[in-house]
């Protein structure tokens, strides 16, 4: 029976990450297409599996905030039983919580993307958990220093990748665009650029965490410092060999350069680029898969916890014993694989409008925004803490624009940007809360008490 | 909908080139006009002011189009009063030519021989200054591309840099001729002579505007 109501619960985390996809996958692979370094159908493909390989292989972090970190178990169980709930009804009320949020982030998503708005999937399950939370137990139970690292990091990340990007590109216009034969530096610093993509998404793997241990678990090694250098070495060995094997493929691509006409050299310099645009568009769609993955996976991981360890409700120190150390693997693969539904069918359309050409969004400026925002997630991904995959990339792009290297951003879309992001928290926790009152009034937590007994009886 | 493309919208700096061109073309038919006009080739100057007439049309439909698309915009790499004055100005250069062949067109004012070359020496010059210009603008997308810096930057700021010059050159040139015009007056009748001011007037109008242009150039660049 518990197995139903989880299966129910699957379904609500695949229908949230089928609007992470649906919302955010044109922003990872946006880049790459926009600027007509490859077509729909492969940039659909190769984003789709780098979205699944963040989801399964760095999603855990952000996945354990949004699981235990927001409303703690412990004081939610404090607060609860201090006005008389039993710990079966406890564990059913958080259980039931983490599904209405789901739902309630899911219908304001579906509705947003139906109406063309720019919502962050991020700000939408934040608001909703935080919503269950206060209606649930009150104000106090809601782990507000935890929100405010939060919020502070929704307005730090845009800045962060504004300020990457522009330096990167007016790195790539001093070192690069800015030289009387911009083909030649081209091919010169292409390699070094290959390289930093690859640094920065192999080390949000292989940083500690629990990919490292599995994967000394295999080879019989220890964690500790001497797996620390192994680790770090990998890394810089991996990077170094894509880098020289890019080097080798641009040199046999290329034949004489020569001293063409500067207009003919940028096009060519774009046309370098363009591969280089590809790959940052696969690490941003490993971010994204990274981070936002989290947003489908938290809630449900934790109602898992709490029904499948059932039958140790009773006996447990207190409920947060229940919460396990990592997000199951299982987990991370159904969000991950709702988030490449969501991308194949509903990103496919809203990348078809991409397809022409934005004429200044080329590779260059392409692989700088891509750049900045990639590595930006994946920081905040490994430091646990869920941000808003898109205002990263928005605030990057305005960072070239700073730079010079648009024609503008448009000012309209930038009001309706804030717009959203400033009522998408409160909106969603308002329709968490509804949904929840409605499935609390109908008794929907003593249904789960009541599932919750059998399964610690084996029934 | 997609963030990315909402966001970058339509870059206004393929047109401007575009619109360079365009005032190019029309720039490069005042020599054939002014040959024409020294021959007494009526027919032939009615149909390259038909050219020009046209090329100057299309301008200024691509004029508006930039305007048209061109809302407010954070970011942009250049001020976007600058960059309206230079389209404006740009435009400026077309209009005096458009000018210089209706006044060549609407009466058969016949050069007299001892002025002929003058007005070639006249007319090259400005033609050469326009064309120094236009090569420049023509520029514009590369000019976005390197981010308004760096040696294409530098490049462009070197070629426009002697516009001023000529522009000064360009006056004493039609002082000359104007001195000239003067000295044989009695040979010529009143009307001709308004009609050889005002060609001189369009004319020098023409490399006013191209170094206006320059100028306003000069501006969006080092913003």
């Amino acid at each position: 029976m518990h197995l139903i109501v989880i299966g129910v619960a699957a379904f609500m985390c695949l229908y949230m990450a089928f609007n992470i996809g649906a919302n955010d996958f044109a922003n990872s692979m946006g880049d790459a297409v926009g600027s007509k370094a490859i077509s729909i159908r492969p940039a659909l493909i190769i984003g789709a599996i780098c979205e699944l390989a963040g989801a399964v292989l760095v999603g855990t972090y952000v996945s354990n905030t949004l699981r235990k970190g927001i409303i703690p178990l412990d004081t939610l169980e404090n607060s609860l039983s201090a006005s008389g709930m039993d710990r079966w009804e406890i564990a059913a009320i958080f259980s039931l919580g983490m599904i209405c949020a789901l739902l309630g982030a899911s219908l304001w998503l579906h509705l947003a993307t139906k109406f063309s708005m720019p919502a962050s999937t991020t700000h939408a399950v934040v608001g909703a958990v935080t919503g269950f939370g206060i209606i649930s137990a009150g104000w106090a139970v809601v782990n507000w220093g935890q929100i405010a690292k939060i919020v502070l990091s929704w307005i730090i990340s845009p800045l962060a990748g504004a300020a990457i990007a522009f330096m990167v590109f007016k790195l790539f216009a001093r070192l690069i665009l800015g030289q009387r034969t911009p083909v030649r530096s081209a091919i010169k610093y292409a390699p070094g650029i290959v390289f930093i993509l690859a640094l920065v998404v192999l080390f949000s793997i292989l940083y500690k965490g629990h990919v490292v241990e599995a994967i000394a678990g295999s080879f019989g090694l220890e964690p500790g410092r001497k797996l620390d250098i192994i680790m770090f070495g990998a890394v810089l060995f991996i990077s170094a060999t894509s880098a020289l094997l890019s080097k080798l493929l641009i040199k046999k691509n290329l034949q004489d350069v020569g001293e063409s006409r500067l207009t003919e050299q940028f096009r060519r310099v774009e046309r370098i680029f363009g591969p280089l645009v590809i790959i940052s568009s696969c690490s941003v769609a490993f971010a994204h898969g990274a981070n936002d993955v989290a947003n489908a996976v938290g809630p449900l991981a934790g109602m898992v916890d709490v029904f499948m360890s059932a039958a140790e409700i009773e006996g447990a120190e207190g409920l947060q014993a229940l919460m396990s150390d990592f997000v199951p693997f299982w987990i991370l693969t159904l969000g991950g694989v709702g988030i490449v539904i969501g991308a194949v069918t509903y990103g496919y359309k809203v990348l078809q409008t991409v397809g022409f050409s934005i004429t200044e969004l080329t590779p260059t400026r392409g692989v700088a925004a891509d750049l900045a925002a990639a590595s930006t997630v994946l920081l905040f991904s490994r430091l646990g803490v869920p941000i808003s995959t898109s205002h990263t990339l928005v605030g990057a792009i305005c960072g070239i624009g700073l730079a010079r290297g648009l024609a503008g951003v448009n000012a309209k879309i930038m009001g309706r940007i804030f717009m959203v992001w400033a009522i998408t928290v409160p909106a969603t926790a308002f329709v968490s809360i509804i949904i929840f009152l409605i499935a609390k009034h109908a008794g929907v937590h003593l249904f789960f008490v009541e599932v919750l007994q059998n399964a610690a009886q084996g029934i | 909908m997609s963030l990315i493309k909402e966001l970058f919208g339509k870059s206004p700096f393929g047109p401007l080139a575009q619109h360079a061109k365009k005032v190019h073309e029309c720039v490069q038919l005042i020599c054939p006009l002014m040959e024409a006009c020294i021959k007494g080739d009526h027919e032939e100057i009615h149909r390259i002011q038909d050219q020009v007439s046209k090329h100057e049309y299309e301008a200024d439909k691509i004029k508006h189009e930039i305007r048209e698309q061109l809302p407010r915009r954070y970011f942009m790499p250049v001020e976007r009063e600058d960059l309206d004055n230079f389209l404006h100005s740009q435009d400026e250069v077309a209009d005096c030519v458009q000018d210089f062949a209706v006044i060549l067109f609407i009466r058969k004012t016949i050069i007299h021989p001892s002025l002929a070359n003058e007005f070639r020496e006249f007319v090259n010059h400005i033609v050469g200054l326009s064309q120094t210009l236009m090569n420049a603008t023509e520029e514009m997308q590369a000019l976005a591309e390197a981010s308004f810096g760096g040696a294409e930057a530098k490049s462009v700021l070197e070629r426009i840099g002697g516009l001023s010059e000529g522009e000064w050159m360009a006056d004493r040139l039609q002082r000359k001729i104007s001195k000239h015009i003067y000295s044989i007056e009695d040979e010529l009748d009143p009307i001709t002579i308004i009609f050889y001011e005002k060609m001189l007037h369009s004319l020098s109008g023409v490399a006013n505007a191209a170094e206006n242009t320059g100028d306003l150039l000069r501006q969006m660049i080092i913003k």
